[in-house]
C-alpha cells in the first residue's frame, strides 16, 4: 500500500473539487466523513477513489450534523478528519464546529458555497461569509480561508490541517461551486519535497496510562454549571485564539499605494479584481486591490494600512453585503473619502464589470445597492 | 500585454458539449497556455440546453464565467436563445447550419434588452424573448456569423458520434491559440483504451477535426467575400 503522494511536483489540470481531494492525501489526512451535497460531491468521490490506495478512510453518515460530530470523534481519536459542506450542510454543520471551538478540536472543513437561502441554487455564491466566519452559537473561533484559485485550495487545504492541529483551532477552507467544478492548471506537490513540516496529530481520549495517576486525567468540556465558570473558560479562550490570530492572519495586496480607488473583494471574485485594475491601468487609471485571505481572523491591520493610503474604497462580492459588513467593521472610526459596493447574490462578478463601475465612480457616480 | 479567448459553447444534451469543451482546455493546458472550463450546472439531470465556458490566455485567468464571447458556438435554437447574451458586436458566433436557420437581428429587441447591466446569469431575461420557431433571432448584432453543416458532414461523410470532434476542429481554428497536435495529444489520453482496441476510431476523430477546421475556414472565407 502506498503511504506518500506517487508525486513530488506534479503538474495537473483537475477540477478544484480533485485538488482538496489530493490536498487532504498530501495533507496526512486519515480519515473524511461526509454527507453528499452539490458542489462538494466530488471531494468524497475523489477521496473514495484515492483512500483505499493510500490507506484511508471515508464514512458516509447519515446528515451533516452527523458527518461533523463524527469527524470531532475521528479528531479526539488522534487522527487527522476532515470533513467537506455547503450550503445548508454548512448551517447543520455549525453546532458541531462551535463545540470544536470550545473543546479545541483541530477539525478541518471544506466548505464550497453554493446560491441560498435553503437550497437555492447547487451553483454557486458568496453567501456562507457569515456562516463560515460567526455561524455558531459561539464567538467565532475558527480560521477561515477564502481560496481564490486551484492554487490555493491545494495550498491552503494543506495549511488548514497544520493550522488546526498547531492552534487547536477548528479550520474551513471556503471555496465555491466555481472554484468546485471549473478545471484550471496548478502544480500538486508533496510537501516534504518542499520541506514543509506538517503537524502532527495527537489523541485527545484513549491515551495509554491509568488516568488521574500515571498521567492527567483528560477533561473535555462543553457544558457548565454557572455562568461565571463558562465565562471563566471563555476569556482564556479568547486569547488563545487572539494570539493565534496575530499569527495566521494573511491577506493579499496589489498597488494601493498612489491608487485612486481600492478595489476589495475575497476568494473567486478577487479574480476579477485583479484582472480589473490591470485594465485600469492600460487605461491610465490607477486602482487598488485588496483581498482578505483570512475571512476569520480578518486582516484588520493591513486593510486600516492600506485604507490609510487610498480612503476610496469599492466593495465586491457575490452577496449582500457580508464582506462588506466585515470591512466596516474593521475600519470602525476610521476616516473614508467614499464607499462603494457591488453586491451580486449568487452570480459572478467579471473584470469588465469592475472596470466599468471604477470608470463610473470616477466620473463621480456611485455603484452603491 | 497578454491575449485571452472566451468560448461559449452551447448544444442539446447528448450533443458532447461539455467533451469537446474540457478536451479544448485540457489541450491549451498542456500546450502551457493558462486554461480554464467551468460547465454551467444546475439541478437538472438531463434535458435542457449544456452550456460550457472555456477560457485559454497567456495571462492569469480572470473570472470563471464571462459576459462576452470572443467566440460563440450554438449548435441548436434553444442554445442561440441560451447564448445571445453573450454575443456582442466583437464576437464570432458559429452555428450549425444543419440544424439552425441563419440567425436574423431582432432590431425591436436592440435597445429593449438590457443585458449589459443584468449579471450573466441572469436568465430571466434571456429565456423571456422566445424565439419564433424557424426562426433565430439575436438581440445584438453579432461581429461575424458563420454556419457550419456539422451535423450533415457527421452523418453524410463520418459518423454521428464524432459531430463534436467537427465542432472541435473548428473551435481549435476559430480559437486560433491551440495548435491540432495539442488536441491530439488530450483525445489520445482521453481515449487510450478506446483506440487501443479499435484504431480506426483514432482516425475517424482525426478526420473529423480536420472537417471542423476545413469547414469554418470556409465559412469564414464566405463572409469576408459578403463584407
Amino acid at each position: 500500500m502506498q503511504r506518500t503522494l506517487p508525486f513530488s511536483e506534479n503538474r495537473v489540470f483537475v477540477t478544484g473539487n480533485e485538488a482538496v481531494a489530493w490536498a487532504a492525501l498530501a495533507a496526512g489526512a486519515d480519515i473524511m466523513f461526509g454527507y453528499p451535497i452539490t458542489p462538494q460531491n466530488e471531494i468524497m468521490h475523489y477521496w473514495t477513489r484515492l483512500a483505499p490506495a493510500y490507506g484511508k478512510k471515508f464514512l458516509q453518515t447519515e446528515d451533516e450534523l452527523s458527518a461533523g460530530f463524527t469527524t470531532i470523534g475521528g479528531v479526539l481519536a488522534g487522527r487527522k478528519a476532515f470533513s467537506a459542506t455547503a450550503g445548508p450542510g454548512t448551517v447543520l454543520f455549525q453546532e458541531p464546529v462551535t463545540m470544536a471551538e470550545m473543546m479545541r478540536i483541530p477539525m478541518v472543513v471544506i466548505i464550497q458555497q453554493r446560491g441560498g437561502p435553503s437550497t437555492a441554487t447547487v451553483i454557486y455564491s458568496q453567501q456562507e461569509v457569515n456562516l463560515a466566519a460567526f455561524g455558531g452559537n459561539g464567538e467565532g473561533w475558527r480560521v477561515v480561508y477564502s481560496t481564490a484559485n486551484h492554487q490555493e485550495l491545494y495550498d491552503y487545504t494543506i495549511k488548514a490541517f497544520n493550522v488546526a492541529w498547531t492552534y487547536r483551532f477548528p479550520v474551513f477552507v471556503l471555496g465555491d461551486g466555481y472554484q468546485a467544478k471549473m478545471r484550471e492548471s496548478l502544480v500538486m506537490y508533496d510537501p516534504a519535497s518542499r520541506g514543509m513540516e506538517l503537524a502532527p496529530a495527537e489523541a485527545v481520549v484513549g491515551k495509554p496510562g491509568r488516568p488521574g495517576s500515571s498521567r492527567p486525567a483528560v477533561h473535555l468540556r462543553n457544558a457548565f454549571s454557572v455562568e461565571e465558570e463558562l465565562y471563566e473558560s471563555i476569556m482564556p479562550g479568547e486569547e488563545e485564539f487572539r494570539s493565534m490570530a496575530r499569527r495566521v492572519v494573511e491577506h493579499d495586496e496589489e498597488g494601493t499605494r498612489g491608487a485612486e480607488l481600492v478595489i476589495i473583494s475575497h476568494g473567486v471574485v478577487s479574480r476579477a479584481a485583479v484582472a480589473a485594475i490591470k485594465r485600469l491601468k492600460e487605461k491610465g487609471i490607477k486602482a487598488g486591490y485588496f483581498r482578505p485571505v483570512t475571512i476569520r481572523p480578518f486582516p484588520e491591520e493591513a486593510l486600516q494600512r492600506a485604507v490609510a493610503l487610498c480612503p476610496r474604497l469599492l466593495v465586491v462580492e457575490s452577496a449582500l453585503g457580508q464582506l462588506a459588513r466585515l470591512v466596516k467593521e474593521a475600519l470602525f472610526n476610521r476616516p473614508v473619502e467614499s464607499f462603494d459596493t457591488i453586491f451580486r447574490p449568487g452570480v459572478g462578478i467579471t473584470a469588465e464589470e469592475l472596470v466599468e463601475a471604477v470608470i463610473k465612480i470616477r466620473q463621480g457616480g456611485t455603484t452603491c445597492v | 500585454m497578454g491575449t485571452t479567448v472566451k468560448i461559449a459553447i452551447a448544444g442539446e444534451g447528448g450533443q458532447g458539449v461539455q467533451a469537446l469543451a474540457d478536451i479544448l482546455a485540457e489541450a491549451a493546458n498542456d500546450e502551457g497556455k493558462e486554461a480554464l472550463y467551468i460547465p454551467n450546472f444546475g439541478i437538472e439531470q438531463r434535458g435542457g440546453v449544456s452550456l460550457a465556458f472555456v477560457q485559454i490566455a497567456t495571462e492569469p485567468i480572470g473570472s470563471p464565467k464571462f459576459r462576452h464571447g470572443d467566440i460563440v458556438i450554438a449548435l441548436s435554437e434553444r442554445a442561440i436563445s441560451r447564448t445571445r447574451q453573450y454575443i456582442t458586436e466583437d464576437t464570432l458566433l458559429v452555428y450549425d447550419s444543419s440544424l439552425v436557420a441563419p440567425p436574423e437581428v431582432d432590431d425591436e429587441a436592440i435597445g429593449l434588452q438590457t443585458y449589459d447591466s443584468v449579471a450573466p446569469e441572469a436568465m430571466a431575461g434571456a429565456v423571456s424573448e422566445q424565439p419564433k420557431p424557424g426562426k433565430v433571432r439575436l438581440t445584438r448584432r453579432a461581429g461575424r456569423v458563420v454556419g457550419i453543416p456539422a451535423t450533415d458532414t457527421a452523418r453524410q461523410e463520418l459518423h454521428p458520434r464524432v459531430f463534436n470532434m467537427i465542432v472541435l476542429g473548428a473551435a481549435v481554428r476559430a480559437a486560433g491559440m491551440v495548435k491540432m497536435e495539442a488536441i491530439k495529444k488530450a483525445l489520445e489520453s482521453r481515449f487510450k483504451s478506446k483506440f487501443a482496441g479499435n484504431p480506426g476510431l483514432r482516425e475517424l476523430n482525426y478526420r473529423a477535426l480536420q472537417r471542423g477546421v476545413e469547414l469554418v475556414e470556409a465559412a469564414l472565407a464566405r463572409e469576408e467575400v459578403r463584407h
